[in-house]
C-alpha cells in the first residue's frame, strides 16, 4: 500500500520536474533583473523581499523534486537574504556580484539537471563559501541555531568518531510546518518513519492556533511537532531528512547532552513550553515571520498576478495556428464556391459568408497573437552583461533600451538574441572608446548603447545604435584588401560597410575573448537572413553607428501576390516586391544576350521564371507578360510571369517537412481552391540567376 | 484501409506480416502495410521546379504538403498515364508522408516467413538492395519492398541526404 503511494509520488514528480525546471527559470531571470536594476544603489525592502522569495522559491522546488545540490547554494543564499531583510547585515554593492554569481551558479546546477549540462563542482563550493563567509562576518554569535553554519560544524563529527555507542547523541527537534504543507504533497508518515530509523524515537505533537473546532479545514496544517531522537546519526542527517520538507525556519534542532534529566522531564511532561523556552527569542521570530504578509508568497505558492497566464506547449499553441490557418482555407474555398452563385438569390449566404471570413481573421489575428512574445525578454539579457564588460574593458557605459513591448514570434526571439547578442558585444569592445579617449573627443565620458524596437508596417526593425568612433573606412578598405577581397577606393561608404559581413573579417587589432575572432557579423547576417530579415548598417566617423535589422512579424503568414507562369501559381512575398508593369518594345534591351528592362533610366535584368524552373511557359516575351519589379538589399531584378493574379494573405507551409528544399522558394501555402502554390523567394531566386546565367 | 486488423483471426503459431500489393507494369509489388497511411486517386499536382521527372510535384492533403513520386517513371515500368483509375499510395516512412504513384493496388496479403524468399541478384526493375525478398503466394511472385531504405536513398531525392 506504501510503496504503491511512493510509485506514484516518483511519477508525479517526475511529471512535474518540467515545470520546475521553467519556474525555477523564472525566478532566475526575476532575480537577475532586480539586481541588474540596482546598478551600485542599495535595494529597498520591497526589492530585497523580492529577491528572497525567488531564492526561497528556487530553495523550496528543489526541495520537493530531489534536486539536493541546488538547495545548497540557495540555501546560503536565502539565509544572506534573510538577515539582509532583518538588517542583521549591512548591504554592501559587493554583494550584487557575489548574488549575481550565485544565480550562475544556481542556473548552472539547473541546466544540469534539465539538459544533462557538466555543472562545476568547484564554483557551487566556492561561491557556498563566499557567501557563507558573509553570513557568518557579522553575526555568528547571534542565531547559532540557523542555517548551515551548524550544520557544517557538525558535519565532520561523526566521521570522526566512527565508534557507535560513544557518538550518541539526544537530538530535541521542533518541527512547525506552514499550514500548506499537506497541499505540496508531503507526506509525514514517511519522514516519521526516516527518522525512527535513525534511532529511538519519541513524537508530541502539539496542536496550535485553533480556536474553533468546527472551522477547521483538514487540509491545512494546525500541528508542530515536537521529536526526541536518541541516535548515533549528526544534525546534518537529521536535517537531510527534513530537507524536503521544512524550510530553516520550520525546523529546530538541538543536540542536548545525553541523558540529561531536565530534558527528559520536561519530555515526559508533554508539554512544549519548558523546553521552548530557552529559544524564546527565536521562536518569536519565526512566528512573527510566519504572519508575515509576505510569507504565503515566499513557501512557493503562487501569488494571484500569476494566475493570470497559463502554461501552454509551444506545440499545441503551433497546432491551433496550423488547424486555423486550415479554417482559412475552407472559409477561401467556401467563397470561392460562392462568388459563382447568383447575389440576387443567395443574398443571405453572401453576408453570411463574409461575417465569416471576418471571424476567421479575427480568430486568426487572436491565435497568432498567442505566438507573439515582447521583445524585452531579450533586451532584459543586456544590462547584466553590459555592466560586465564595462568593468571588464574598463569602458563607462549606459544602455538605453526603447520599445521593449514590441512583440514578435516567439520562434523569431529564439533567434534574434544571438546577433543581438554579437551587436552589443561589437559595441561594447570595438565602437565605444574608453572614458579618457571620449573625453579627449570631447564627448561625455559615459558611452552609450541604445537599443530600439519598433514595429513599421509588416516589419519588425530592431536599431543598435552607440555614440562611438564610428567605422574606421580606411581600416575596413585596408583589411579587406589584406584577406583579398575586391574593393577599390571609389565605393560608396554603403559598400564599404557591407565589407564588414564577409567571413572572417576583423578590424580589431587585438582578438580578445570578447570579441575581434572575426565571427561575428557574418553570423549576425546569415542568422537574420535565415528569418527572412535584413540587415543595414550607417556610420558616421566619430559619431556612432546604427545597426538596423529589419524582420517579419511572424513566421508563419505572409502578403503575398499570386502571379501565374503556365500551369503553375506562384507566390511573390509583398513587401520585395516594388512595382508591376508591363514593358514595352522599347524598353526592353539586351546585354551580353541577357535581357534587362529600361525603368526610369535604371537598367533591370530580367529573370524570366519559366526559364529559371524549367518549365511551359505562356508567355516568353517580356512585352507579352509582366514584369514584377523586386528589390533584395538593393538590389533589383524583374520577374517575367505571364500574368497577375490576386493578393492574398497566405499561410506558409513547410515543404520540407515530407520533401526536400527547394531551390527559389522559402515554402509553400494552399490556395483558396485547395492547390499548392510554392512561396517565391527572391532571394535565393537572384542566387540562382547568378548561377544560372550563362546556361544556354 | 484499416490496418492491424486480420492478422488475428488467421490460426497458426507464425508470425504472419501483412503486405499491401501494387502492380507497375508487369510486376507485382508488397510493401509492409503498417507503412501505408491511406489510399486514393491521383489528383492534380503542383510542380516542383528543377525536380527530377518522376517527382511529380505535391499535393494538399489536409493542409499537408506531400510530395507524389511515380514509380513507373523512376524505374522505367509500365506507362506513366494519368486517368481516373491511377492511384496514390500516400505512405508514412521515416516520419514523413509521401505519396506514390502505381498502376494499382491489388490486395493486402499475409505473408509467414517460410514463404519469403531471398531475392536473387537481378530480376526486378528496382535495385535488389531495396528488395527485402520474394514472396510466394498461390503461384505468385510478390517482390517485397523495403520502403523506408527506397525511399531515403539518394537517387530518390525525396530527402535531404543529411542525416
Amino acid at each position: 500500500m506504501t510503496s504503491n503511494g511512493t510509485d506514484i509520488n516518483k511519477i508525479d514528480l517526475e511529471r512535474f520536474n518540467q515545470v520546475f525546471f521553467e519556474e525555477c527559470g523564472e525566478h532566475l531571470v526575476e532575480m537577475e533583473r532586480i539586481l541588474v536594476s540596482l546598478g551600485d544603489s542599495e535595494p529597498d525592502d520591497e526589492q530585497l523581499n523580492a529577491i528572497f522569495r525567488a531564492a526561497h522559491s528556487i530553495k523550496g522546488g528543489a526541495g520537493i523534486f530531489g534536486f539536493q545540490d541546488m538547495t545548497v547554494v540557495t540555501h546560503v543564499l536565502e539565509s544572506l537574504l534573510d538577515k539582509l531583510r532583518t538588517h542583521e547585515i549591512p548591504f554592501s554593492t559587493a554583494m550584487i556580484d557575489l548574488f549575481l554569481e550565485a544565480g550562475d551558479v544556481i542556473s548552472m546546477q539547473l541546466a544540469g539537471h534539465r539538459d544533462g549540462a557538466e555543472v562545476d563542482q568547484e564554483a557551487v563550493d566556492r561561491i557556498r563559501t563566499k557567501l557563507q563567509q558573509v553570513v557568518d562576518g557579522e553575526s555568528i554569535a547571534s542565531t547559532p541555531e540557523k542555517g548551515v553554519p551548524t550544520v557544517l560544524q557538525v558535519e565532520g563529527e561523526p566521521e570522526a568518531a566512527p565508534g557507535a555507542t560513544t557518538a550518541l547523541h539526544r537530538y530535541e527537534m521542533i518541527f512547525s510546518p506552514d499550514p500548506d504543507i499537506f497541499k505540496r504533497g508531503v507526506r509525514l508518515e514517511n519522514l516519521l518513519t526516516e527518522l525512527g530509523e535513525l534511532g529511538a524515537l519519541t513524537v508530541h505533537a502539539q496542536v496550535a492556533d485553533c480556536d474553533d473546532f468546527t472551522a477547521i479545514d483538514p487540509e491545512v496544517c494546525h500541528t508542530s511537532w515536537r521529536f526526541c531522537l536518541e541516535t548515533t546519526a549528526s544534525e546534518a542527517d537529521i536535517r537531510e531528512i527534513f530537507e524536503f520538507v521544512a524550510d530553516e525556519e520550520q525546523l529546530e534542532v538541538r543536540d542536548c547532552a545525553v541523558g540529561s534529566v531536565t530534558v527528559e522531564q520536561a519530555t515526559d511532561q508533554s508539554s512544549v513550553a519548558p523546553v521552548a523556552a530557552p529559544e524564546d527569542g527565536i521562536q518569536v521570530g519565526r512566528r512573527a515571520y510566519d504572519k508575515d504578509e509576505l510569507a504565503p508568497a515566499a513557501y512557493g505558492r503562487r501569488t494571484s498576478e500569476a494566475e493570470a497566464s497559463i502554461r501552454v506547449g509551444v506545440t499545441k499553441v503551433d497546432q491551433l495556428i496550423n488547424q486555423v490557418g486550415e479554417l482559412v482555407i475552407t472559409q477561401l474555398m467556401l467563397a470561392q464556391t460562392a462568388a459563382g452563385l447568383d447575389p440576387v438569390h443567395y443574398e443571405n449566404l453572401h453576408r453570411t459568408l463574409l461575417q465569416l471570413e471576418r471571424n476567421t481573421r479575427d480568430l486568426q489575428q487572436s491565435v497568432m497573437s498567442i505566438r507573439l512574445v515582447p521583445i524585452s525578454i531579450v533586451f532584459s539579457r543586456f544590462p547584466r552583461m553590459v555592466r560586465e564588460l564595462a568593468a571588464k574593458l574598463g569602458k563607462q557605459v549606459e544602455l538605453k533600451t526603447f520599445g521593449e513591448s514590441t512583440e514578435l514570434d516567439k520562434g523569431l526571439i529564439e533567434k534574434i538574441t544571438d546577433p543581438l547578442t554579437h551587436l552589443v558585444r561589437n559595441c561594447m569592445d570595438h565602437a565605444l572608446e574608453t572614458p579618457e579617449v571620449r573625453v579627449g573627443a570631447g564627448k561625455e565620458r559615459s558611452g552609450t548603447i541604445t537599443l530600439r524596437a519598433s514595429q513599421i508596417g509588416g516589419r519588425i526593425v530592431i536599431d543598435v545604435l552607440d555614440d562611438g568612433a564610428g567605422l574606421n573606412r580606411d581600416k575596413i578598405l585596408h583589411k579587406a584588401a589584406e584577406r583579398g577581397i575586391a574593393t577599390s577606393d571609389n565605393m560608396t561608404d554603403e559598400e564599404v560597410w557591407q565589407l564588414i559581413f564577409a567571413p572572417g573579417f576583423s578590424t580589431a587589432d587585438a582578438v580578445t575573448d570578447i570579441s575581434g575572432r572575426g565571427v561575428g557579423m557574418d553570423v549576425v547576417l546569415r542568422n537574420v537572413q535565415a528569418m527572412s530579415g535584413r540587415v543595414n548598417i550607417s556610420s558616421e566617423s566619430g559619431k556612432g553607428t546604427r545597426v538596423t535589422i529589419s524582420l517579419p512579424l511572424t513566421l508563419a503568414i505572409l502578403d503575398g501576390l499570386s502571379v501565374a507562369v503556365g500551369e503553375e501559381k506562384f507566390i511573390i512575398p509583398l513587401n520585395s516586391i516594388i512595382e508591376s508593369l508591363q514593358p514595352d518594345a522599347a524598353s526592353l534591351k539586351t546585354v551580353n544576350g541577357n535581357r534587362v528592362v529600361q525603368v526610369r533610366g535604371d537598367y533591370i535584368p530580367i529573370i524570366p521564371l519559366y526559364e529559371l524552373f524549367n518549365m511551359q511557359a505562356r508567355v516568353t516575351e517580356p512585352e507579352q507578360g509582366i514584369l514584377i519589379l523586386i528589390d533584395v538589399d538593393g538590389e533589383k531584378a524583374a520577374l517575367l510571369v505571364d500574368a497577375l493574379l490576386d493578393e492574398h494573405q497566405v499561410v506558409i507551409k513547410s515543404i520540407e517537412t515530407n520533401y526536400r528544399k527547394v531551390d527559389g522558394t522559402a515554402g509553400a501555402t494552399i490556395l483558396g481552391d485547395g492547390r499548392v502554390a510554392l512561396i517565391l523567394d527572391v532571394n535565393s531566386l537572384l542566387q540562382m540567376r547568378k548561377t544560372k546565367v550563362n546556361f544556354p | 484501409m484499416e490496418t492491424g486488423q486480420g492478422s488475428g483471426d488467421r490460426s497458426g503459431t507464425n508470425i504472419v506480416s501483412e503486405y499491401l500489393t501494387f502492380t507497375l507494369g508487369n510486376e507485382e509489388y508488397g510493401i509492409d502495410i503498417l507503412k501505408v497511411q491511406e489510399i486514393r486517386g491521383y489528383d492534380t499536382v503542383t510542380h516542383i521546379a528543377n525536380a527530377p521527372e518522376f517527382i511529380k510535384g505535391v499535393i494538399n492533403l489536409r493542409g499537408v504538403i506531400v510530395p507524389i513520386v511515380d514509380m513507373r517513371i523512376k524505374f522505367k515500368v509500365g506507362e506513366p498515364s494519368y486517368n481516373e483509375f491511377t492511384v496514390v499510395i500516400i505512405m508514412n516512412v521515416l516520419g514523413r508522408v509521401i505519396g506514390m504513384v502505381v498502376d494499382g493496388v491489388s490486395d493486402v496479403v499475409g505473408l509467414s516467413p517460410e514463404q519469403i524468399k531471398p531475392a536473387p541478384e537481378m530480376g526486378a526493375a528496382m535495385d535488389t538492395d531495396y528488395i527485402t525478398g520474394l514472396g510466394t503466394l498461390n503461384d505468385q511472385m510478390l517482390i517485397l519492398v523495403d520502403i523506408e531504405k527506397l525511399m531515403s536513398s539518394e537517387e530518390m531525392q525525396v530527402m535531404d541526404q543529411v542525416n
